[in-house]
């Protein structure tokens, strides 16, 4: 994973706070953005990832806190006079001038002669792989390709900064997936600091660099994809990137023993856990072993009896759905590699045994 | 730690703040603060003393004015009850039935917005009039109808053929408005007809309903063209106003009884735009529009109801040009064109009809401008939010304002050169007395007079096109004007022609808000329609109402195929890659 030594800080948010009246939509935050980095912001809608990105951009004002950007305090800096570029993800673009006049837009305005911007209108072009639509309104334009054309006009003035707001979600997913590596192509080549604003966690795992995972006006968690998945500091993470079973219980910390139920299950000795008592297991569900064919099971630890509920197949993998008999209505999800489904012939209504990784297992503090 | 500052203050968002107050100062110096001096002059008397409520005590002391008020809203909520009921059923036929020959319907439908509303009454008395073709049985050919036209009836027949077509035209974009979906699902759940028209169309048109009563209400209840030629002894208070100001230079009384019309139209407006404060869409984006299916029974009597309608429509327009081509009614009907010379009558030939077309075509290209750039900067801007609120306020205030009490209220506030600041010797010119006596005071007046119309049009249109391009203007370092010409203009320009075609023939076709304003050297072509009916020269009012009319169609028509032009033009941007 890409680590951040030798480069610098290109953008720098200090404790940055907006509020409309009463309510907050973001509180403190701190956040550094090094310079060729692609950083996603990734939260569900209402946790204040747009507004972040739109204070970034001057469009809206934060109550409090302030940005450097490239060593410049940018905090109370008009919009106009701010060094970015920025794909909507509605795209805007103007419905009345082609693909090209969209890109040269912002050029045309510059004391720029023209033989310059046809150049620079050009090489965009042929960046977003879109020489031979040069002439076409955005209404003549696939979804994809009116996302070029806002990308490349976003780039035109060789901003320092690009801001992506949820730049791919009005995609559907195979153009999607196709135009995630187009532009972490393009940002990669042009060294280009970006941040993009997704409540997808798939798309914010593949293109970023580091992820800023927001909760109700709040980071959650900053880290690389890896880090965040492995490692997730809150069970709103865990369960946020990727799939994590959450177990309430009882943590005995003299022992390394959490309580589940009449169930106890070992935890890793090597970590340490500040908090004591009521708090939750997290597990993903790949975590979890089937091991219904598996003699001597009393001498195996962290063993639990449940009944299978649901079986969703999801190509490699199925994903079962399982419950314990004494709690039908708290769900545990288990996935399992198809072949194991189809040759133990598991069914509906079947009781197997299920290990949880010992190793695997993440202890969280429960404020619930 | 420190940092370089980056202090540039942005010079557009300054010129942007400097814009929205200016167009602050325009609005109020244009609606509101003309109101002033009426409402003082109805507390004084015409030496300007200040002498309380006394005028009003005498207004309703005097049993004569008192009935006008209680007639001017008899004829509003009759009229209002009819347009509504007649303008409904139109809609419904034009929008969810299977009304044969519908294009026809649509377009004349809208026929008698293009008719002064006093030439609908001289249309009137040619018909149903003393020696009228149905009073008379046309030339006595048929036993005759007398239908008493002079009063109250021909009042409310006028102002039906004024009021319906608007209440129509708000009517057919709100059931246009449908879904399809919601009554698939109705059916399948077995509702009657009867629950699915409750339930479904009722509610989803509710507001344009209400809306429809309102501006049907303010029309009639003000109106002065139609109560002039065909009220008779029958008074109303817009015809008392001129009365008062016109027959006995009474300008306190003139004022008193603006305040009685003024104050109803507004709290009429206030009703409307409180009960709108939730509207909301029950259409969403994803609706399918709905297609009605054929049903034999319905289509006929839409068929039979519209026809009606149209008739008596096309029946009011024809008799209004027959009229002005025959000699002497009724008694030599042979056909000559002696009424459209205007020289031996109380006009002035044919200098009011061309000062009234002028008049017409800067008020279309200068309200056009202000009102679109009033609503632009109300509409696309984040700064100074108190005051933009205030111009939009002040922008729908004007459908409120009767035409006569504009008028009024005009002419004593643009007549003073200067204002006195209260309780200080100290005067302060008033820059916009120059307009007093000129072209300019009967252009701003028709501007002010239909500006809430067109403020609204612009504000929908405004409101469609995405807020993200004056964000996305601003990151690219375009200043907001040049986004304005190169983007929003070209996006609205079907609306703006919309606009400007509103504008120019309804200031063709409109009286009460210059009948006190005309300037005795530009004389307009409306007033010399009173006049001439005043001096008994029928004939003469039917032709110069002909050429009005006549007029309007045209602008009409070239607006039609302008805009059938730009929309060829702009198809291309619009029309999605299926296509």
């Amino acid at each position: 994973m890409i680590k951040k030594e030798g480069s610098f800080k290109y953008l720098e948010i200090k404790n940055i706070s907006k509020n409309f009246g009463e309510t907050f939509v973001l509180k403190n935050i701190h956040l550094d953005v090094f310079k060729g980095e692609f950083l996603c912001l990734l939260g569900p809608s209402g946790c204040g990832k747009t507004t972040l990105l739109r204070i970034i951009s001057g469009l809206e004002r934060q109550t409090n806190g302030d940005i450097v950007q490239d060593g410049l305090l940018i905090s109370n800096s008009p919009t106009e006079k701010r060094d970015f570029g920025i794909v909507f993800q509605s795209y805007a673009l103007f419905p009345n001038l082609n693909a090209k006049q969209n890109i040269a837009y912002g050029l045309e305005n510059k004391k720029i002669n023209k033989k310059e911007i046809e150049k620079r209108t050009n090489n965009l072009l042929r960046l977003v792989g879109l020489e031979k639509y040069s002439d076409q309104f955005p209404s003549q334009l696939s979804g994809g390709q009116q996302q070029r054309v806002a990308l490349a006009r976003a780039m035109a003035l060789s901003p320092g900064l690009l801001l992506l707001d949820e730049p791919l979600s009005a995609l559907d997913a195979q153009v999607r997936s196709k135009l995630r590596n187009e532009i972490k192509l393009i940002q990669k080549k042009l060294n280009l600091t970006t941040i993009m604003v997704t409540h997808d966690q798939t798309e914010a795992l593949s293109m970023a660099d580091r992820v800023v995972v927001m909760e109700r006006g709040h980071i959650a968690q900053i880290g690389t994809p890896f880090e965040l998945y492995e490692n997730p500091i809150t069970p709103f993470v865990a369960d946020f990137i990727g799939k994590m079973n959450l177990l309430k219980g009882k943590y005995d910390k003299k022992n390394c023993v959490f309580y589940y139920l009449n169930n106890r299950f070992l935890i890793s000795q090597n970590t340490e856990y500040s908090f004591l008592e009521n708090c939750l297991l997290g597990i993903r569900p790949e975590d979890i072993e089937i091991i219904k064919f598996r003699k001597n099971i009393e001498k195996e630890e962290n063993i639990l009896r449940v009944k299978i509920k649901e079986i969703t197949y999801l190509g490699t993998i199925f994903r079962l759905t399982v419950v314990l008999e004494s709690k039908l209505e708290e769900n545990i999800f288990v996935d399992v590699i198809s072949n194991q489904v189809i040759s133990n012939n598991l069914k509906i209504g079947d009781f197997i045994d299920i290990k949880l990784k010992k190793e695997k297992i993440k202890l969280f503090e429960s404020n619930l | 730690m420190h940092f370089k500052k980056n202090f540039n203050k942005s010079f557009n968002i300054l010129l942007l703040r400097i814009l929205i107050i200016f167009v602050f100062i325009l609005v109020s110096f244009f609606i509101i603060i003309p109101l002033l001096p009426l409402f003082l002059k109805s507390f004084s008397d015409n030496k300007n003393n200040f002498i309380g409520l006394e005028n009003f005590i005498n207004y309703i002391q005097n049993p004569s004015l008192t009935q006008s008020f209680i007639n001017s809203l008899k004829v509003a909520i009759t009229t209002t009850f009819f347009s509504v009921l007649i303008g409904f059923i139109y809609a419904y036929a034009l929008t969810r039935t299977r009304l044969p020959l519908k294009k026809f319907f649509n377009t004349f439908s809208l026929f008698s917005l293009y008719i002064p509303p006093l030439a609908v009454a001289i249309g009137l008395i040619y018909i149903f009039g003393k020696q009228g073709l149905i009073t008379q049985g046309f030339f006595g050919t048929i036993p005759g109808f007398d239908i008493n036209l002079y009063g109250f009836n021909g009042i409310i027949i006028g102002e039906i053929f004024y009021c319906f077509p608007q209440a129509l035209i708000i009517l057919v974009s709100a059931l246009n408005l449908s879904d399809q979906r919601l009554y698939e699902a109705a059916e399948s759940l077995k509702a009657s007809p009867l629950r699915k028209f409750l339930t479904i169309t009722l509610p989803n048109i509710k507001y344009g309903l209400m809306n429809s009563f309102f501006i049907c209400f303010i029309l009639s209840f003000t109106d002065f063209g139609v109560p002039k030629v065909v009220g008779g002894n029958f008074n109303v208070l817009a015809t008392d106003i001129y009365k008062q100001v016109v027959g006995q230079q009474n300008f306190a009384m003139g004022a008193t009884i603006s305040i009685y019309l003024l104050v109803p139209s507004i709290l009429a407006f206030l009703i409307d735009k409180n009960f709108r404060k939730n509207e909301a869409s029950l259409i969403s984006g994803k609706s399918i529009p709905f297609k009605p299916r054929k049903n034999l029974i319905v289509d006929s009597i839409m068929f039979i109801f519209c026809s009606l309608i149209l008739i008596l429509v096309i029946g009011v327009f024809s008799s209004i040009v027959l009229a002005s081509l025959i000699k002497i009614w009724p008694y030599d009907i042979s056909l000559s064109l002696q009424n459209f010379r205007f020289s031996n009558v109380a006009g002035n030939g044919y200098e009011p009809y061309f000062n009234t077309v002028f008049m017409s075509i800067y008020t279309a290209i200068f309200g056009t401008i202000f009102v679109f750039f009033t609503a632009y900067l109300v509409e696309k801007f984040k700064p100074l939010k108190k005051i933009r609120m205030l111009i939009y306020f002040f922008s729908t205030l004007p459908i409120a304002i009767p035409g006569l009490v504009l008028g009024l209220s005009y002419i004593l506030f643009f007549n003073k050169p200067s204002f006195s600041v209260p309780f200080l010797d100290f005067q302060i010119f008033n820059p916009f007395s120059l307009l007093y006596g000129t072209m300019g005071i009967l252009v701003l007046a028709n501007i002010i007079h239909f500006f809430t119309v067109c403020f609204i049009s612009a504000t929908t249109t405004l409101k469609q096109i995405d807020k993200e391009f004056e964000e996305v203007s601003e990151s690219l370092k375009v200043p907001f004007y040049k986004t304005f010409l190169r983007i929003t203009i070209p996006l609205s320009l079907p609306t703006i022609l919309e606009i400007g075609s509103y504008y120019f023939v309804n200031s063709m076709i409109t009286v009460s808000a210059i009948i006190f304003l005309y300037p005795a050297k530009i004389p307009v072509s409306s007033v010399s329609i009173v006049n001439m009916d005043d001096a008994g020269d029928t004939a003469s009012a039917a032709a110069m109402s002909t050429l009005i009319v006549l007029t309007s169609l045209f602008v009409r028509l070239i607006y039609e195929f302008t805009s059938r032009n730009v929309s060829k033009k702009s198809s291309v941007w619009i029309n999605p890659l299926e296509t």
